[in-house]
């Protein structure tokens, strides 16, 4: 770190936030993967605002980031769209925070062949992967609630958003619905908060541990991805990119890192 | 839990002693979701080496005791 965001979020200053200087960054998902790689690394610059189910996991996180104490948990299940906004409401009038930035990393995916696809589960996935991602957004520029702190927001998608893939119908089409949702919101909330979504190529988390016990599946992506495996640093990266001022003139964009993975039509 | 079976392999019905490479419809989706049923209503994690070497229905059901 040391440079681009880092150096914003040590400079910004909110007078409604008694306690100190930092700006303060919500990331869903902070419980596992690349929402937890994200919220450590945040912490060295932001205070962090970590999000997820599992209480054990979250405090986990918390244990792992630069000064833990000064870090939050707000614990809620994002698949419960009805009272989202109500819980975070209520959290954020707790706390008397303000929150600069917001990466939606809480994901959920099953991947159904349509034989078993239900509208239960188009709910379940659309509930976490879209519309929860919205309500937030929703609640982040409500000037009662937060001023006009938010500045930048970068929605987690997937490089299954512009392709297609056998078992991936409704998790695809709910990232499909993430960039839909970017870009319409990146032309109404300019000029003051820019929206973009970054889409990750397969990375070994708690999400895909299963599809890496099988050895055959790591030797084909080994040969299908040109840069090799990837890791959720580099997905951190590119956040840490399009959250910074540094991306000033970047909005509504979706920032594909998969090493090369959608690009490569070798036969 | 048969039914359901036959409901996956898009059949009326099945027998312990039908073997899974025989059924029309048998392909790496219905693997993918036999997997899914598992795990939804059995609490169990299959992999699809699993499901092919139970080679039969009986063999199938019985990874799910
Ligand atoms: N890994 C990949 O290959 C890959 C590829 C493309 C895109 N992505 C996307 O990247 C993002 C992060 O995934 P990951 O790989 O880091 O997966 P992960 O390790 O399984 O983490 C998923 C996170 O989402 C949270 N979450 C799920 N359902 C939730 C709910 N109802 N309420 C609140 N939080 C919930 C989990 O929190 P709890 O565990 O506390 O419930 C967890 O922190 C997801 O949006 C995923 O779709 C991943």
């Amino acid at each position: 770190m040391g440079y681009g965001f880092g150096d914003e979020c040590r400079r910004r200053f909110y007078s409604t936030v008694s306690m100190e200087n930092k700006a303060c960054i919500l990331i869903t998902g902070a419980s596992s993967g690349m929402g937890r790689e994200m919220a450590v690394r945040f912490s060295a610059v932001c205070r962090v605002i970590l999000n997820g189910r599992d209480t054990k996991r979250l405090e986990e996180t918390r244990q792992l980031c630069t000064n833990p104490a000064e870090q939050l948990i707000w614990q809620y299940d994002l698949a419960k769209v009805e009272e989202l906004e109500s819980s975070f409401a209520a959290f954020m009038s707790a706390h008397q925070i303000r929150i600069s930035y917001f990466v939606h990393c809480a994901g959920f995916m099953k991947t159904y062949p349509l034989k078993m696809v239900t509208a239960g589960l188009f709910q379940d996935t659309f509930n976490v992967n879209v519309i929860s991602g919205a309500l937030l957004i929703k609640s982040l520029m409500n000037r009662k609630m937060n001023d006009t702190a938010l500045k930048s927001v970068v929605l987690i998608s997937s490089n299954i958003s512009n392709f297609g893939a056998k078992a991936f119908s409704v998790y695809g089409a709910s990232k499909g619905a993430v960039d839909a949702l970017m870009r319409s919101l990146a032309v109404e909330l300019a000029p003051r908060v820019r929206v973009n979504s970054v889409l990750p190529g397969g990375v070994r988390t708690a999400m895909t541990e299963h599809m890496y016990q099988d050895q055959e599946l790591i030797n084909r992506m080994a040969t299908a991805y040109p840069l090799g495996l990837g890791r959720v640093g580099d997905i951190y990266e590119a956040v840490n990119f399009l959250l910074s001022d540094k991306a000033r003139w970047v909005t509504g964009q979706q920032f594909i890192v998969d090493g090369g993975r959608t690009i490569n039509i070798t036969g | 839990m048969k039914e359901q079976l036959a409901e996956l392999l898009e059949v009326d019905e099945v027998k312990d002693s039908d073997v899974l490479k025989d059924f029309e419809c048998w392909d790496s989706l219905t693997i993918l979701s036999i997997i899914a049923w598992a795990s939804e209503n059995y609490g169990k994690t299959l992999l699809a080496k699993d499901v092919n070497e139970a080679k039969t229905v009986g063999g199938l059901l019985a990874l799910l005791q």
